[in-house]
């Protein structure tokens, strides 16, 4: 009897968890991103975790031509949701989206009205890593920026995985505020469970005071920039 | 009598001599400055402004009255600021000038008069997410504040008949316009001074900015 009555209520507190509302609703940003003038903007949207400027990049995701993006997220909290276009100025968002919840923000960006301030991706390689004895792919990507400003967000984001890189500067940064240098930056890849694919992989560089290099997406071959006419 | 010794503090205040940092001009012409200075940047190959990227009136209304806030700088640089302090730390980074405190003073007069009857909410903006972390480090502030104030300023002025005052700056004496910042960096030459742009200066405008939550950016004492 005893064991009967066991079973019914820890088959009933599975039933209710299952059911419970929200138990399984996915915590989501999602948005649109537009032109002042209205019409939807393509790019990028990467997260950092906690703080906005922390430079612990976390998520991201491709913003499509209809300018909407979703990041589906582990855990609700506090983010800083930085968007970026080719031609616009970065728009960086400290966000807060709760567990369970969505998120639906619109992002306006701006056009950089000469592109003769923004920094400059060069050129972006993948070799193996020779340390790792082919368990590692090393990404190259050479930076310049003509003001010599260049801040922390030298960023690769991998579209296969969905995960946003910081890369690591040519030389020691005393602070995140401080002027980092132009020069080749890495990223080291862990290619002992599957290989990555360049065709994966979308870079984007911004500047102290928010300009921004086109996103550079596969071939990874740059062009000069455009200016975009609001 | 409250408004009684408020009104004699306030003179008192507007009654003391050559603020270091000031502006030479009526509060009106610095406004006009600001509006300026938020409208065009100083470097013609550069002519991103402040109104480039935060062009909707709307945004700003309400920046006045969240400070002090916690401002995110990348880390250790983050920390509770004043309107001006936020805006020196702006105008050096994006207009690249190094003597930013002017440009600074006539955004901060320019945004306290968009903001002119916003209900003060310090780290809080209307419409904008409430982080409870930056809360919490306001808080801190607020507390270090009132160590301060009582060090420093509470012998001869109460803090909550004394308050009401803070929403009064930038405020003019003698054809200068002066920051509460400046104001309380020279008022008590007895002491080591503050420093207008320390945190110290931050942690007591905190303090006062707390007992006046629900007040009006620009409101009378």
């Amino acid at each position: 009897m005893i064991q009967t009555v066991f079973s019914v209520s820890l088959a009933l507190w599975l039933l209710a968890l299952a059911f419970s509302p929200g138990a399984d609703a996915a915590t989501v940003i999602t948005g649109i991103v537009r032109a002042q003038s209205g019409h939807p903007v393509p790019g990028l949207a990467l997260l950092e975790k906690g703080e906005i400027h922390n430079n612990r990049w976390d998520r991201g995701t491709l913003v499509d031509t209809s300018g909407r993006f979703r990041i589906e997220l582990v855990e609700g909290g506090q983010y800083g949701l930085h968007v970026y276009a080719s031609g616009y100025i970065y728009k960086p968002n400290a966000v807060k989206v709760e567990t369970g919840k969505t998120l639906d923000i619109e992002v306006v960006l701006v056009p950089e009205p000469t592109r003769a301030n923004d920094p400059v991706i060069k050129r972006v390689e993948f070799v193996p890593s020779e340390k790792s004895k082919g368990t590692a792919t090393i990404i190259r990507m050479e930076v310049a920026d003509p003001n010599g400003i260049l801040g922390p967000q030298v960023l690769a984001f991998d579209a296969a995985t969905g995960r946003t890189f910081a890369m690591t500067p040519p030389r020691w940064v005393w602070s995140l505020k401080s002027n980092y240098p132009d020069g080749v930056y890495q990223l080291e890849i862990d290619t002992s469970k599957a290989p990555t694919d360049p065709r994966d992989w979308h870079f984007v560089v911004a500047d102290h005071k928010c300009n921004t290099t086109d996103i550079l997406s596969f071939p990874h071959e740059p062009k000069p920039p455009q200016v975009i006419r609001p | 009598m409250i408004l009684a010794i408020a009104l004699v503090l306030i003179a008192m205040v507007s009654a003391e001599h050559a603020p270091a940092g000031a502006h030479a001009g009526s509060l009106a012409a610095l406004v006009a400055k600001g509006e300026q200075w938020w409208k065009s940047s100083p470097d013609p190959r550069d002519p991103v402004a402040c109104a480039t990227c935060h062009y909707d009136p709307d945004e700003t209304r309400g920046w006045a009255a969240s400070f002090p806030k916690y401002r995110p700088l990348p880390p250790p640089e983050g920390r509770v600021m004043t309107l001006l302090q936020a805006n020196v730390e702006a105008v050096q980074r994006h207009y690249g000038l190094p003597d930013a405190e002017q440009p600074a003073l006539a955004i901060t007069a320019y945004l306290t008069s968009r903001g002119s009857g916003m209900p003060v909410s310090p780290g809080i903006v209307a419409g904008q997410p409430v982080f409870e972390s930056r809360l919490r480090v306001l808080a801190q502030s607020v507390r270090r504040g009132e160590r301060l104030y009582t060090r420093r300023c509470r012998s001869c002025h109460d803090a909550g008949v004394l308050a009401p005052a803070a929403l009064l700056f930038p405020h003019v004496v003698d054809g200068q316009v002066e920051s509460l910042e400046r104001f309380l960096e020279r008022h008590r030459p007895d002491l080591p001074p503050l420093g207008w742009n320390a945190q110290s200066s931050a942690d007591i405008i905190a303090f006062l900015k707390s007992k006046l939550a629900g007040r009006q950016v620009g409101g009378s004492p």
